[in-house]
Parts: structure tokens; sequence; C-alpha cells
């Protein structure tokens, strides 16, 4: 399982709806609908991730980045 | 001994490019500027003697031919509310008293003989600044510890430090001298969460919502403590210099990233959705990936947060080694062309050794700078205050000044993202490091 964010195209963002539908049909686990961006978070098997991209009105899937700060007490954050 | 051919007697007068200020050639015309007008009122010229006027409107494509801007005695820009006028200044006085019907007159100035700038020997010069400079630069590398300062110890006081009264951060930013403080203003701060219990933000306005499975919104790490502090940190700590910019921001307290550090694209764009779901008009985010390309979820959430009027502000990253020759690059999400990426400067306002420099990718741009190196801020209890370095330090800097910015001129957006960049203070610096140079509070 990867964890992904799909961003749906701009011509899409009011049928949200519609689309998270056919993504989740396609395969994908949803986390969470961010209407306000137009993006859905979530995660989907690696041999999913083509047929998600195929989705229409999916704009890109993209592998989530990991983002890590330094420990506490490290003088560069 | 000196070396007669470095001799400052040697024909290159010190510092004529400074020096050489000739007073301005004028026209003896008169540039008048015309207060904003809803209806379509005139000015009435007849009353300073002046009756030939000639106006763009009148002109089928609105370009004023120069035959005509040359011989009416008044020709007015209908759309820049500008006129040019052949007068002397008893008529002028007539137009600006505040006794004279008709539309306002906000100012006149003498119009200004201008000129192509550079000559040849101009451009030598410039040439020859530039490669003093480059030298300068080499032998500071060479002999420095990359910071761009001489190691010998004979180094000059700071530019900045630390008083009683403001951190240095603050004093560069000129926080301390504006007269705003971001009051009204929503400033969203996407990290790990904040110490809600901080006496030094007692009767703050503070929303505070966890984005983190298993967290609450308090801060097990310090970072986000640190970050709230600069933006939005009191005027008048009960102990210590003033550390915040914007001291009477509404203060959104976002957990994206754990109490141990780490966070993913899911809890971050999250994050964003809340902010601009709440209208705030700038989001700080201190936090980053080391990748080279831009990532499409940022792009598209840096967008409609801009559609939305929130500007997103992010670190350009700490992956620089100065120090050794490495230059390092702008991360994601500060990579996307629609979030603003911030620098880091040390007290001398030079760049600090571990921040990044711009990649050559659209979007990839350092676009802004902001104090970053030993910044002093709020941690969480019992310690307090802590002082760290890094771009993450840097980006609350420029997000606080942002929310002053928006409380001072009501922009939004990409204009408020505009004057940040315009209101900047010019370094001499590459702008692949500093991008517009220092931010800089209205005053």
């Amino acid at each position: 399982m990867t964890h992904v964010s799909v961003t749906v195209g701009d011509d899409h963002r009011e049928s949200l709806d519609g689309v998270v539908q056919n993504l989740r049909a396609s395969g994908l686990q949803v986390d969470q609908v961010l209407g306000t961006l137009g993006i859905v978070t979530g995660s989907a098997p690696d041999d999913a991730l083509d047929t998600l991209r195929g989705v229409e009105g999916v704009a890109s899937v993209d592998a989530q980045l990991t983002h890590q700060l330094p420990p506490p007490d490290a003088p560069v954050q | 001994m000196i070396d007669p051919r470095f001799s400052a007697e040697s024909g290159f007068p010190g510092d004529d490019r400074v020096a050489a200020v000739r007073p301005p050639e004028t026209t003896g015309r008169q540039i008048v500027v015309l207060a904003d007008a809803d209806d379509d009122a005139g000015v009435e010229w007849g009353r300073a003697g002046i009756g030939e006027v000639a106006d763009s409107r009148d002109f089928a494509s609105g370009g004023v031919p120069p035959e005509t801007l040359h011989d009416a005695q008044a020709t007015v820009f209908a759309q820049l509310g500008i006129a040019v006028v052949s007068a002397d200044p008893g008529q002028m006085a007539v137009l600006q008293s505040a006794e004279a019907p008709g539309r306002r007159v906000l100012s006149v100035s003498p119009e200004l003989v201008h000129h192509v700038l550079q000559d040849v020997l101009d451009y030598a010069r410039a040439y020859r600044d530039g490669v003093d400079d480059l030298a300068e630069r080499v032998l500071h590398a060479h002999d420095g510890n990359g910071n761009g300062h001489a190691a010998t110890g004979v180094r000059a006081a700071p530019l900045f430090a630390d008083t009683a009264q403001a951190t240095w951060g603050i004093q560069a930013v000129r926080a301390d001298s504006s007269s705003c403080s971001g009051r009204g203003i929503g400033v969203a701060v996407l990290d790990t969460g904040f110490d809600l219990e901080h006496p030094d933000f007692a009767g703050r306005t503070v929303s505070a919502m966890s984005f983190v499975p298993g967290e609450r919104a308090q801060d097990g790490h310090g970072h986000g403590t640190h970050c709230i502090g600069t933006s939005c940190g009191p005027r008048s700590p009960s102990t210590g210099p003033r550390y915040g910019v914007a001291y009477e921001a509404d203060i959104f307290v976002g957990k994206v990233l754990s109490d141990a550090g780490s966070g993913t694209d899911g809890g971050i764009l999250a994050g964003i959705d809340w902010a601009v779901s709440n209208g705030c008009p700038v989001i700080s985010m201190s936090l980053g990936a080391d990748v080279m390309e831009a990532h499409p979820p940022y792009s598209a959430a840096g967008a409609r947060a801009l559609e939305r009027a929130s500007l997103i502000i992010a670190a350009a990253g700490n992956n620089a080694d100065r120090r050794n020759g490495r230059m390092g690059f702008v991360g994601a999400p500060a990579n996307s062309p629609e979030i603003m990426a911030v620098g880091a400067l040390d007290q001398n306002l030079e760049m600090a050794y571990f921040s990044a420099r711009s990649l050559a990718a659209r979007g990839g741009q350092v676009d802004i700078a902001g104090p970053g190196y030993q910044v002093l801020s709020s941690w969480p209890m019992p310690t307090r205050y802590r002082s760290i370095s890094g771009t993450s330090m840097a980006t609350p800097h420029v997000a606080g000044i942002a929310a002053l910015w928006a409380e001072a001129t009501g922009r939004r957006g990409l204009e408020l993202w505009a004057t940040l960049c315009q209101e900047s203070e010019r370094l001499m610096m590459p702008s692949v490091d500093v991008g517009s140079g220092l931010c800089i509070a209205p005053q």
C-alpha cells in the first residue's frame, strides 16, 4: 500500500463527490476529502495507482512525501 | 608599503558611483497628480489662466501625439489621473489651493529629463565594481568561515544583535517601529503544534487543531511553539526582549508534524485546507522534504489557496552547507511556483550557511529572506525561551510581516505576495540566495 495524494483537476472540483466515488471503486482507501483544495488523500495498492490516474477528473496521483524535523535540541532546524 | 598600482590616487576616485549625483535636469513643465474622482469632475484650468487643454480621451487610441504634448498648455492623461502642465508657480498655487473648486490636485513636481542610463564609462565602472566585489568574496571565502566574514578576529560587530528591548530579527525587519500589529488577521502556523499554556500568550485568540493521528495540538517538540512565537508573539513579554512580529494576529495552530517532528503530505494538506477554510490570509509552513521536483499536490494547494485569498509561505530548506561550498536547493513544498520560499539571513544580513539556494526550475527560486540565525523565541514550558537557527525561523518572520501588510493594505493572495517582495530591502547578494531581499514591516 502507498499513501497518496490525488489532485482533482480544476474542471472537476465542482463534482468532487463523483470523482471520489470513482476513486474508491478503483481501489483508493480514502482518508480525507479536502474540498477546499480539491485534493483527496488516502492509500492504495501499488498496482492500482495507474488505474487511479485514469479516473476522470484526476490531475495527478502522487506518493506522499514524509517530512522530518531534526530533534528538538538540534541547533539548526 | 603601498603598491602604486593599487593606490587610491591611481585615477579611479574612490566613490564616484555614489558621489556623482547631479541636480536633476528639468523641462520647466510641471507634473500634476490629480485626486481619484468617482465622477468626471474636471480641474478648473481656466482659473489658473490655462486655456489650451488636451485630454487623452480625445484621441482615438488614447495615445497623445508628441506635438500635442508640446503645444498644449496642459495635457491630461485621464487613465492615470496625471497632467503635464506649462505654468509658473503662481498659476500652480491657484490650482493647488484648498478652496479651488473641481478636482483636487494632490501634488505638483517639476518634469524631469530622462536619459538612457548607462554610457560606456558607467558600464566600465560597474564592471570594475563587479570584479572588485567578486575578488572580495573569493578572498573572504578562502580565509573565512564560509559565512563571508574574515575569521581573523578583527571582525567588526554584527549589524544586529539582541537587546533588552527586541531580538535582532525584530529589529532587522523593523517590526519594532511599525504601527501595525496584525490585528484581525488570521495567521495559520502548520507545524508541531503549540504550547497552549505558554504564559506569553495568555489572553490571545488561539484556534488549535491536530491533523496528526493520536496526538493533541499541544506541542511535544518545541519547533511549532518557536515558529508561532516569531510570527505572532507578544509585543511586551513579561521577561526578555520582544521576539514576535504580529502581536495581535489571530493564531491558528495546525498540528501537522508529530511530537517526534515528522509528518506526511496527508496531514499537511489537511492543515492547509483547514487554514484556507478558516479564511487565514497567511499560512506559515516551516517544513519541507529535500526533493528537487515541485510536488503537484502542493502546487494545486498553493494555487487554490491564493484563489481563496490565502498566501502560503514556506521554508526554502536547510540542505546547504556553504562553509563547504554546498549550496543546496529549495525543496518541497517551497519549490512550487504557487508557494513563497524563504531563505535565512544572519545578524550581518548575509546568508546563513545552511540556507538553500534557488533550484533551477520554474518555481524553485528563493522569493524573499528573513532572520534565521540564532533566533530567540518561545519554547514549551518550563524552558520558556530558546535560540535556534534555520530557514524554519526565517519563515515565521516573513509570515508575521505578511500579516502586518495584510492589515495595513487590505491586500491578500498574490497582491500580498507582490507587496512583500516590492517592500523588501535589497541586499548586495545573489538573487538566487535572497530573492527580493530582507522582508520589511510597514512603517
